[in-house]
Formats: C-alpha cells, structure tokens, sequence
C-alpha cells in the first residue's frame, strides 16, 4: 500500500497536476477569503469554504481521471494485479495519495482562520468545524472520482464522468424541490429507474434471464407496495434525491453547526465507493 | 511445480481455452508455441492470477491459483505482452517501485536492483525516463521487473518481441542463465526462439494443446518426410530412367536447372524409407555423377505451419503420429470441430480479436 500511495503522490508532483491543483484550489479560496472576511469584513471563514464547495465540481475530475484509468491504458494494471498486493491495498493506496494532494490544500487553509483572529474575535470551533467537513466533503467526491476512473481506459472520459456525475449531484436540491411528491409520480419514477437497472445488467452479463427476472421481482415488489401501503412512496424521490446530493450535507457547516450526521454520512460515500472500486478491479479477474 | 489441470476460459461463445492441462517441473524451461489467438496469453494470464478460468484448476507448488492468490503471486514473474512500464518514471524509480510492490527485503534492495539491470543489460540507462527508452530497451525494462525479486517462477510472454537480433541473442542467453536456477515459461510465434532455449515445447492452437514434446523429438518425429533434393550432372533422359527404375520411388519433380547440363530434382519416397544408397548407385551406373543430396527434414516452422493448420489438416499425412496416438486424436477432434464450425469461424474469430483486446 505504501509502494502505491508513494507512486501515486510522486506521479501527481512529477508531472504538473499536483502543482496545478493546489495552485488554482488556494487561488480560488484566496480570492473567496479576500473577498467574504477582508473585504466584507466578515468574521466567520464558513462562509469563505462553503463559497468555494463548487470548484469540487471542476478541479476534482483533473485529479482523479488519471488514478485507474491511466493504468488500464498503459497495461500497468497487469502489473498491479499480478503482484502480491491485494486490491484492497492498490485503491486505498491510490485515494490516500489523491486525498494527501487535497489535504495540503486543507493544509494550507487551516492557518486562515488563524490569520483572521489577529484582526479581531473570530469563531474558531465554526471555522475549523467547517474545514473539517471540508475535508470530509472532499475526499467523498474523490473515492466518486476515483470509482469512475476506474471504470475506463481514458482519462477524458472519466473527467467528463465524473464531471457531469457532480453537476448532477450538485443541483440535485434544485430539482428535488421541483419534483411533485405524490405516490404515483414515486410509482413510475422507481419502475423506470428498476428498468434502466436491468438494462445496465443484461448489458453488462448478457444474460437475459438474470436481468428479466430481477425486473419482474422488483417491479411486483413495487406495485404490492404501491398497492398495499402507498404512503411509503410519498415524497421518496426527494427523499432519494437529498441523500444522494451529496454537496447538501454541507449545509449545515455553512451554519457552524458540526454535523456528526454528515460526517458519518461522508465517511460512507469514501467507504461504499472504494468499495465498489475494489470491485471493479477484483471483477477484472472474471472479465 | 506447475499442474494445470482441465483449463478451460470461455469469452462469451468463443472459447479461448480448451481443456487444457500439463504440468512444468522445477527447473524446465517451457515453451508455449502457436499462431496469434491461440490461446497463450490467456492461459499465461491465468496462471499469474490476473483473470480466472471457467473451468479447471492450477497450482503452482502446490498451491491453487484460485483459492490462494496472493500467495501464488509471490512467486511469479510475469512479463506480459505490453510491458506494464510507467513512462513517466526513469527505469530506477520504476524498478524500485516494483520491489516494493513484489515486497522485496529492504537490505537488499538496492544490490538486487542493480544485479538486475546489469544482467538485463539497462545500467547505461537507468536514469532516462521509459518513456524516452527505445522499444529495445522498454523490452529489457519489462524483463527486469519480471525478474524482480527472483521469483521461482518467471513467465514471459513473447519476450523477445521488438528487439534486434543481437539483442535477441542476449535475451535468449540471460533466460538460459535464469533457467539455471528458475522455472520459466514463455511464449512465442518464432520457432528458433522455442528450440534454442526450451526443454518442452507446447504447441497449442485454439486454445488445445496440439503437441508436447522436446524440441529435438519433434523434428526426428515430426520432422522426416523422406523426400530429399538432387542435383545431378548428366543427361536428362539417362537420369530420369534410372530413377524411375528404383521402385520405392513415390514421385520425381523436376525442377529449372540453374547450370547447363545439371538437373535439380526432387524425389519423393515413403516416409519411413531410406533410398539415398540406392539413388547413389543407381547414378553410379548411369554414369552421372552426383553433385549434391540433401534429404529433406522439416523444419520445426513448417512441423508448426503443418500441426497448427487450420484447414490444412486433410492434407496432412497422418502416418507419422501413428505411435502417437492422443496426438492424432486431439488433431481429429480440432479437424472435426473444424468441419462443424467452418460457417461460424469467421465469426468467433472477431470476437476472439475484440476480446483480445480487453486483456
């Protein structure tokens, strides 16, 4: 684990990534810090760092693209997989690596809110509360990240994946808020949704049989329940919606609220998804 | 050391490999011989563990590949077909790294890397980064990480693809050396690489084992077609009446004379018949010397071209692999398949390319 995250991180400063990254993630909460606590005066650095949670959106996919996609490219995924690490070892060697470039831009910021209090009384467990989600917050949209880009041989793909995946979790509050939340819309949303599934596995099996008959059990299990107790279909999509928005978990840091609920929330997003990666590689093996 | 039992891999419909089995002993050297999309790096690909079987079972020291990855992986070297390198790593951090991924002892790291590229020739380079190396050199690079760690068992599939022939000839040196102390597969389309450093010789096609036999079996086996090159001063008429005489001659082709006066012939008889005695004398007394005789042996190429045709096989004489009798047996079985799937073949065969490429 320790030969792949030494790699990883040697990789992203022998190239011009990391410097890139970091380069342009504390140019933007500089000008956000200058702006909100400098110029408007404000003494609160929450509103600096929940100003900057969109660039996730935009800097993440560049750091992870490359992570699995480059070594299914260049074949070194052989290499990886044909030596004694398990796979377990190679993708959280990879996500501390990434998560260390990230973190040095934590790093970094972390000394503002200390810059700050010389000028006057700043709300200290707030700022570092709020960097502390931060951190949290960042290194779910990394395992994401890293999950795409593992699951193609191009870099390109996996940033315009991954970009559109955060776009898409991004305003996924805006359109939850839209979506009507009576029972039948839910009923027909689930059954497409269950549709789209099957397709995604018959093609990814090509077994017809497997995938009809998931689709038949779902499908019966959601109409008994539409039927049977329709109430728990209620306002579910808004439900699905905000747990999968993963940027609106955030909300309540902006508050200067540490929200254990989040945490633990954020620490599941990085667990499930260098999980599901771990998966991806060990399925390699039954291509 | 190795036992690869019933190995079967199917993509789909298409079989990549076809009950499979053979066993490597310690210290063999073992080469894996057919035509592309026969089903080499597929079986190499899973012995080192990087894709499963669908059927079938290897263990490599008695351990099963399956049930124990992590453990069978120590002890290979695998050099796949691309070499997995890092472009942008000088061949230094790239082998470093490699010990570390293949947990090599700490202490003696540094000596062990250096013994490695000094023996795989790549100490003049070792601060270049691969990306800059020539295929040549990307090749060795690929090679010293297969060795890495000195694993008992060192698989190389098709190692000395895109080097020149000097450099071939130290490939080949450095694996007989490596022979010395390790057990080492590899694989190959080029005959003289096979018979110049393996022990056994497997040649599969379609994903079947064709043949396993020595190097040197083969072409006393396989090898004799009784037929043997004349060149012959004298009248044509003369000649050709004499030889016509001796009855064990099955057919005589005559061909452009290169010189005046000199006939080049090429006569056939039984596979198992000597006539050469017979021809000299018969010339003898038809007064026309003998210049040149050449019997002709096939060539371990042409053992392979004939064993590995596809569509081929009804012309193949069959007498030779009588006494051979599970030989004969899988080439009947691929011949009948053959029949069967004639309509489909073309088909499997694109997607054996398209599945080729996922590996």
């Amino acid at each position: 684990m320790l030969a792949i995250y030494k790699k990883e991180l040697r990789s992203y400063f022998t190239s011009m990534l990391g410097y890139v990254f970091i380069a342009f993630f504390l140019i933007i909460i500089g000008i956000n810090f200058f702006y909100e606590n400098l110029v408007n005066g404000y003494a609160n650095f929450e509103y600096t760092i929940t100003n900057v949670t969109f660039i996730f959106v935009l800097l993440v996919p560049i750091l992870t693209m490359r992570l699995m996609a480059e070594e299914n490219k260049q074949k070194t995924d052989q290499l990886l997989l044909t030596s004694p690490l398990s796979a377990g070892a190679i993708v959280v060697g990879k996500f501390l690596a990434v998560f260390t470039i990230f973190f040095l831009v934590v790093a970094v910021t972390l000394t503002y809110p200390l810059i700050l209090k010389q000028f006057g009384n700043v709300p200290m467990p707030g700022a570092y509360a709020s960097l502390l989600g931060f951190s949290m917050l960042g290194g779910a949209y990394l395992a994401i990240g890293l999950f795409i880009s593992s699951l193609t041989e191009s870099q390109m793909v996996a940033a315009v994946i991954t970009f559109f995946t955060f776009l898409f979790t991004a305003f996924m509050d805006g359109i939850a808020n839209v979506i009507p939340s009576n029972n039948k819309t839910a009923f027909i949303f689930f059954s497409v949704i269950l549709i789209i599934i099957c397709l995604i596995l018959y093609f990814m099996m090509h077994n017809l049989i497997i995938s009809v008959t998931i689709g038949l059990i779902g499908e019966i299990g959601l109409a008994v329940i539409y039927y049977v107790k329709p109430t728990l279909f209620d306002g579910l999509i808004i439900k699905v919606f905000n747990w999968i928005s993963v940027i609106s978990r955030f909300d309540s840091f902006q508050y200067s609220i540490l929200d254990l609920s989040s945490i633990v929330y954020y620490i599941s997003i990085i667990v499930l998804f260098l999980f599901l990666t771990i998966q991806v590689l060990k399925k390699k093996r039954w291509s | 050391m190795i036992e690869v039992k019933n190995l079967v891999k199917r993509y789909g419909n298409h079989t990549a490999v076809d009950n499979l089995s053979f066993t490597v002993d310690k210290g063999q050297v073992l080469g894996f011989l057919g035509p592309n999309g026969a089903g080499k790096s597929t079986t190499m690909n899973i012995i080192t563990g990087y894709i499963s079987a669908t059927g079938g079972t290897v263990t490599v020291n008695g351990v099963d590949v399956y049930e124990e990855p992590e453990e069978v992986k120590k002890m290979i070297g695998y050099l796949p077909e691309f070499p997995p390198l890092y472009p942008d790593m000088t061949v230094t951090e790239y082998l470093n790294f490699v010990a570390d991924i293949k947990k090599v002892n700490k202490a003696g790291k540094k000596q062990m890397i250096a013994d490695i590229m000094e023996s795989t020739r790549i100490t003049p380079v070792s601060n270049r980064l691969i990306k800059h190396l020539s295929k040549g050199y990307k090749q060795r690079v690929g090679l010293a990480q297969a060795i890495m760690g000195y694993p008992e068992l060192i698989i190389l599939d098709e190692p000395t693809v895109g080097l020149d022939p000097k450099q071939i000839i130290e490939i080949r040196e450095l694996i007989k050396e490596l022979s010395k102390n390790h057990t080492v597969i590899l694989s190959s389309h080029i005959m003289q690489e096979v018979s110049a450093v393996c022990d056994t010789v497997m040649i599969i096609d379609k994903g079947k084992l064709v043949l396993n036999e020595r190097p040197i079996d083969l072409s006393t086996n396989l090898g004799n077609t009784g037929g043997m090159k004349l060149c012959v001063k004298g009248d044509r008429n003369i000649i050709l009446d004499a030889l016509e005489r001796i009855e064990r001659i099955t057919n005589i082709v005559e061909h452009e004379p290169t010189t005046e006066g000199i006939m080049n012939l090429t006569v056939n008889c039984d596979e198992n018949e000597d006539i050469r005695e017979e021809v000299f004398y018969a010339m003898c007394d038809a007064k026309a010397p003998i210049l040149e005789m050449q019997s002709i042996h096939l060539s371990l190429e042409d053992i392979f071209l004939k064993v590995t045709a596809g569509d081929g096989i009804g012309d193949l004489n069959l007498d030779g692999f009588q006494d051979k009798k599970e030989v004969s047996e899988a080439i009947d079985e691929n011949h009948a398949e053959d029949v069967q799937n004639k309509s489909e073949e073309n088909l499997v065969e694109e997607e054996d390319n398209s599945n080729a490429g996922d590996l």
